[in-house]
């Protein structure tokens, strides 16, 4: 089997199995679950296939799929570093997501749906991945939004899922409206949107890049990736089933963004590569603050997520493009680590998501707490463990490139060890604080098994060194570009020396403020103004409500009333007058019969007929 | 050209059958339901399979000519009219649309509980046969009979079935509809004596145009006569107000035929008849097709978030779409046009699935009030199923054809330095209709059920989308997903036809336009063709 055969089957495989769901299996469950899992795990072994198949090389296949005029869109297949790591990390932290839900979507009502929308998901990220062209990517970024609020809504008959799925797709639509503008402008700018040769253009001629054109596609990162100003859809889409948010809304589509944008790396100016690092920082710390705030063991993720969403965007934006790749792959294991830990603790405590009314839980669940705990460490950037090795590199890339941004990143990973212990401390440590703790069973094999996996994931991804030679391509060469700066010894000693004191002081910090199982918030207690301000997350849900509900619907109701009353009652009834010119007599109108109107509609083509046939007389 | 091959009887049979149809049904008060029901499916299933028939048949290398052409005498000879039929690519997809939606259409109207089933079946056949000629139609003259013919049981079907209102909402469309047949007949007329080429066909008058312009002042003229009558007909910005209306209370199989189909005729001859023939007045009008389809697309979108009974809603939001087309055509380019007549196959498709679908929640729900629902999809999620699909296709998600039929619009827009801008006020309309569209698929679906409805739902009476509510659904999401998945099987023909009859203008409008800015100077550029 060819590598492009083996890449087919890695989309039509999911394809195919969300098609028999949909079609055969909305009430076989169990059916639909196997279907699903086994899709996912064919696709491992189709990335296998293929990855074993090209080695280094650079696999790009295309087709025509439209033609107008001038205008082609075409479909294709561009195989290259970055789309290989990404298809190995979303393949395997898929499976490892499908495994899971098989336990703890065991007995939901709705399982086919779930399934066949992990299938589609599934089919619709890889399209994302393993696109040739920018038409390609967003046909595929508009299916994976789909599949989101698709699974954001799954616990349909609650008022929060519907109002967060819609939330979901209508924010992250306003990302698109600049991603689709930058499409058809970058179309007749280049002349293609083709990944490869977009980059041979501008790589001839860097005069070829446009700013406006850049900034248009980068709102679609934004959107999709949950950057300010459109982040507000993310911590509600948690109402979503956990091992959803794990996989969509914290491993993979999320950093879809990223990928594109380091897929497109070579379009953007160094102003704006500048505004995308700040904007990340700005995400980074924002959300960090955020976090503090919330009980809800997801939303406190949900906070995190964002926070390194943000370091990604920085990474990026400081012109590290295969760093902030790195912290991508490694992010996406220890985060679906996190949130299938948190999907386990809550699985176990029967769906109780206040971490205050945890407590004691590494006793009651020893897998779920070691493990969550090691995907801490992990984000935290403990030495040696994957978060370390992406995140060090992403602070010593800020270290050579701007100070504040490294002092602010930094500042960043103390926040998150410091609301990661409170997270660990309060809900692990200490005895349970409700019945549901107290009766907390440790969850299935099908459960802990893929924790595991991720935990082992989430020490050893990090390890470059390690990975085969056919991944990471990127990685190497903005590691290498950052050893050979000048003074890269002392300022990774330097960094590693903070990066280290900002994860022990965070999280022992947290330890003896928060206490071990807390019963409530400390900093609420003692700091009620501080908390207060803190959980307003700076009001951006307010305004954006008031703005729609007052505004833009005050507004859209006055075009109505306009529409109604303007239009329809004052130009088109007070008109009889015009309407009498066209040859209705005025009182058949006031009739207001319609038989009427039918039969002057016949009279009108006799009309017409005796005209065309005494024409024909005289001609 | 008098041969008469077998397609284009095939032809000829995909307008008379309908036609003959309803005229037996018209008598057949007497029939049992099984008589009734066999009879109607061959009227309306016959179109179809000859729309499928023909397409396979269809050879596109014929650019600037028709496929299966047929012309027959009518009396007229010496003025030119001759029943003269036949398909190029631009009507084939349309001809295709008809015969999909008429199934459709069909299919759910044989089991509507309507009094007097008999007169509704055979309108419907009458509407369906009328449609079929239009868009078969290469004689100018038939092509506009045969949407009269098809307009007058629309008109019938609203005052003898249609829900409350009807009154006003009927004698509101109807002097709209008349004043658009009008102003685009006299604008045919004009079309006719000011070429001096004494034929009422198309192709003869295109061959003969394109040889001789008109004059500018002659275009201009007979183009606004075009454009604002069929414009009316499209519920152009601001002639819309009889749309919404209009379709909140025709009965389903009328709304899905007007607002699917019939519509469209007007889209049509500007696309095939209008902007071709009459370049130099196309580009006169340029501006004003511009600023009313914004109106259409951004004023109009926000008049639908302000709806809240779902029919209307969906009245307001078709005519938003029409914003869409509009802005393709103004493109006066192949990929314009192209995107337009994709837009317009899929937005028939999804259209007609919208209101088919909103008759299957009223009968479930007894209202079309969209605050008064909700917890719909746990008793009938094969029910939201569907309507989420055909909610997603109007909203331009990839895998419907609505999807490229509005993307090539933006990349059409953008290709032109002079409509480059409209790119982005344009796809805001991406935004509210996301924002309408699942607003209503929640009120609906999802979320606990309102007071009154809760009892409804608890009942027992509600039923899941029923055997014959699910075939004519599928027949059209099929065709949406064809025409989003393999958007070439319509697309590759179109193109070639389409270059042919805009390659001049694309040059025209890019170049003067750009360094002039004015559509004065292109159009006289363009007589000097």
């Amino acid at each position: 089997m060819t590598a492009t055969q083996s890449l087919l089957l890695v989309l039509l495989v999911p394809l195919f199995s969300a098609v028999l769901i949909a079609f055969f299996c909305r009430q076989r469950h169990t059916i639909a679950a196997l279907l699903s899992v086994s899709a996912a795990g064919g696709i491992v072994l189709f990335s296998v296939l293929a990855l074993s198949e090209t080695g280094t090389e650079v696999l790009h296949v295309t087709t025509n799929w439209l033609e107008f005029g001038d205008f082609e869109v075409n479909m294709g297949l561009y195989f290259d570093t970055v789309s290989k790591t990404m298809l190995l990390m979303v393949a395997v932290v898929g499976f490892l997501i499908h495994v899971f839900s098989l336990g703890y979507m065991k007995g939901d009502p709705g399982r086919g749906r779930y399934f066949g929308g992990l299938s589609i998901f599934m089919f619709s990220m890889l399209g994302i991945v393993l696109a040739d062209n920018l038409i390609m990517i967003f046909v595929f970024w508009e299916l994976v939004g789909f599949s989101s609020y698709m699974l954001i809504g799954h616990y349909l008959h609650t008022e929060k899922a519907a109002a967060a799925a819609k939330k979901a797709f209508i924010v992250n639509r306003i990302g698109d409206l600049g991603f689709v503008v930058g499409i058809a402008y970058a179309y007749w700018h280049f002349g293609t949107t083709d990944l490869e040769v977009m980059g041979q253009i501008v790589g001839a001629d860097d005069g070829m890049i446009k700013m406006s054109i850049a900034a248009l596609l980068m709102c679609g990162f934004i959107g999709k990736s949950a950057q300010f100003p459109l982040h507000v859809w993310l911590p509600d889409a948690m109402a979503g089933p956990t091992p959803v948010s794990a996989l969509i809304h914290a491993a993979t589509m999320v950093a879809a963004g990223g990928d594109f944008l380091i897929r497109i790396v070579y379009l953007f100016p160094t102003e704006l590569l500048t505004f995308i690092a700040w904007l990340g920082v700005f995400g980074a710390v924002y959300a960090g603050f955020c976090a503090y705030t919330r009980t809800d063991i997801k939303q406190i993720l949900a906070y995190s997520t964002l926070s390194q969403l943000g370091y990604i965007g920085a990474a990026f934006g400081l012109g590290y493009p295969g760093i902030a790749l790195f912290h991508l792959v490694t992010h996406a294991f220890f985060k679906a680590l996190l949130f299938l830990g948190a999907g386990s603790v809550i699985h176990g405590c029967h769906h109780e998501q206040n971490i205050f009314k945890m407590g004691g839980l590494l006793k009651k669940m020893p897998i779920t707490g070691i493990t969550f705990f090691i995907g801490i460490l992990a984000l935290c950037g403990v030495y040696g463990l994957s978060g370390y090795y992406s995140k060090d590199a992403i602070l010593i890339a800020g270290g050579f490139g701007s100070a504040p941004i490294s002092i602010l990143l930094t500042f960043g990973a103390f926040l998150t060890a410091g609301y990661m212990g409170r997270l660990f401390w309060v809900a692990f440590l200490g005895q349970p604080n409700s019945e549901a703790a107290s009766h907390a069973k440790e969850s299935p094999l099908t459960m802990t098994v893929p924790l595991i996996v991720l935990a082992v994931l989430s020490v050893a991804g990090g390890w470059l060194d390690y990975w085969p030679e056919s991944l990471g391509g990127i990685i190497r060469d903005d590691k290498a570009t950052l050893k050979a700066m000048e003074g890269y010894d002392a300022m990774y000693t330097k960094i590693a020396i903070l990066g280290t004191a900002a994860w022990v002081v965070g999280l022992l910090g947290a330890f003896f403020f928060y206490g071990r199982g807390a019963k409530e918030d400390r900093l609420e207690k003692k700091a009620a103004p501080l908390y207060g301000f803190l959980h307003s997350r700076l009001w951006f849900d307010e305004v954006y409500n008031y703005y729609v509900l007052k505004v833009q619907q005050r507004f859209a109701l006055f075009l109505g009333f306009l529409d109604v009353f303007l239009i329809k009652g004052v130009l088109v009834r007070g008109s009889a007058g015009l309407v009498g010119l066209l040859g209705m007599g005025a009182r058949s109108l006031h009739d207001g019969n319609i038989h009427v109107y039918v039969y002057w509609f016949l009279g009108g083509m006799l009309a017409l007929w005796a005209f065309a046939a005494v024409a024909s007389g005289l001609l | 050209m008098e041969n008469l091959d077998s397609n284009s009887i095939f032809l000829l049979a995909a307008i008379l059958v309908p036609l003959l149809t309803g005229s037996v049904l018209l008598f057949g008060s007497g029939f049992s339901q099984g008589v009734r029901r066999s009879v109607a499916l061959v009227g309306f299933g016959l179109p179809f399979i000859v729309g499928i028939w023909l397409y396979c048949q269809f050879e596109a290398s014929l650019v600037g000519a028709y496929n299966f052409e047929l012309r027959l005498p009518t009396g007229l000879e010496s003025i030119g009219i001759y029943l003269h039929l036949g398909l190029n690519a631009i009507s084939l997809p349309l001809f295709l649309l008809a015969g999909a939606v008429g199934l459709a259409a069909g299919l759910y109207a044989m089991h509507s509980k309507a009094e007097r089933p008999h007169l509704y079946l055979a309108l419907l056949l009458f509407m369906l046969g009328g449609l079929m000629g239009t868009f078969a139609s290469i004689d100018v003259f038939f092509f506009y009979f045969f949407h009269e013919f098809a307009l007058i049981p629309t008109f019938l079907m609203i005052g003898i079935w249609g829900g409350a209102g009807r009154r006003g909402a009927a004698i509101e469309m109807t002097i709209y509809l008349t004043l658009g047949a009008l102003l685009s007949l006299l604008g045919l007329i004009a079309l006719y004596v000011q070429s001096g080429v004494e034929s009422f066909s198309l192709l003869e008058l295109r061959n003969y145009l394109s040889a001789q312009p008109l004059a500018e002042t002659v275009q201009n003229n007979i183009f606004a006569l075009l454009l604002f009558g069929f414009g009316i007909l499209v519920s152009l910005f601001p002639f819309h107000s009889w749309a919404p209306k209009g379709y909140a209370v025709a009965p389903t199989g009328a709304a899905m035929l007007h607002a699917g189909v019939l519509k469209k005729f007007g889209l049509y001859g500007l696309l095939q008849i209008a902007a071709p023939l009459l370049p130099a007045g196309a580009e006169h009008w340029f501006p004003w097709i511009v600023w009313l389809a914004l109106g259409n697309i951004l004023i109009i979108g926000l008049i639908t978030l302000a709806q809240k009974d779902l029919k209307m809603m969906l009245g307001y939001s078709s005519v938003m779409h029409m914003g869409y087309a509009f802005l393709g055509l103004a493109c006066f380019s192949a990929v314009g046009a192209g995107g337009a007549l994709l837009l317009m196959v899929a937005h028939g498709l999804s259209v007609a699935l919208l209101f088919m679908l909103s008759t299957c929640v009223y009968h479930r729900s007894q209202t079309f009030d969209l605050a008064a629902m909700g917890g719909l999809a746990m008793k009938a999620p094969v029910l939201a199923a569907f309507f989420v699909a055909a909610t997603m296709a109007s909203i331009g998600l990839p895998g419907f054809g609505n999807f490229w039929g509005e993307f090539t619009i933006f990349v059409a827009l953008a290709e032109n330095p002079v409509t480059r801008w409209l790119v982005a006020p344009a796809a805001i309309g991406i935004i509210i209709s996301a924002i309408y569209g699942l607003r209503a698929v929640a009120n609906i679906f999802f979320g606990p059920p309102k007071a009154q409805f809760a009892e409804r739902l608890e009942s027992g009476k509600i039923v899941d989308l029923q055997g014959f509510e699910k075939l004519p659904a599928c027949v059209l999401i099929a065709g949406l997903l064809v025409t989003g998945i393999f958007p070439r099987v319509l697309s590759d023909d179109a193109n070639q036809e389409l270059m042919g009859l805009y390659r001049d203008n694309k040059s025209t409008l890019s170049v003067t336009g750009a360094a002039t800015g004015s559509p004065d100077a292109v159009a006289t550029k363009e007589v000097k063709h």
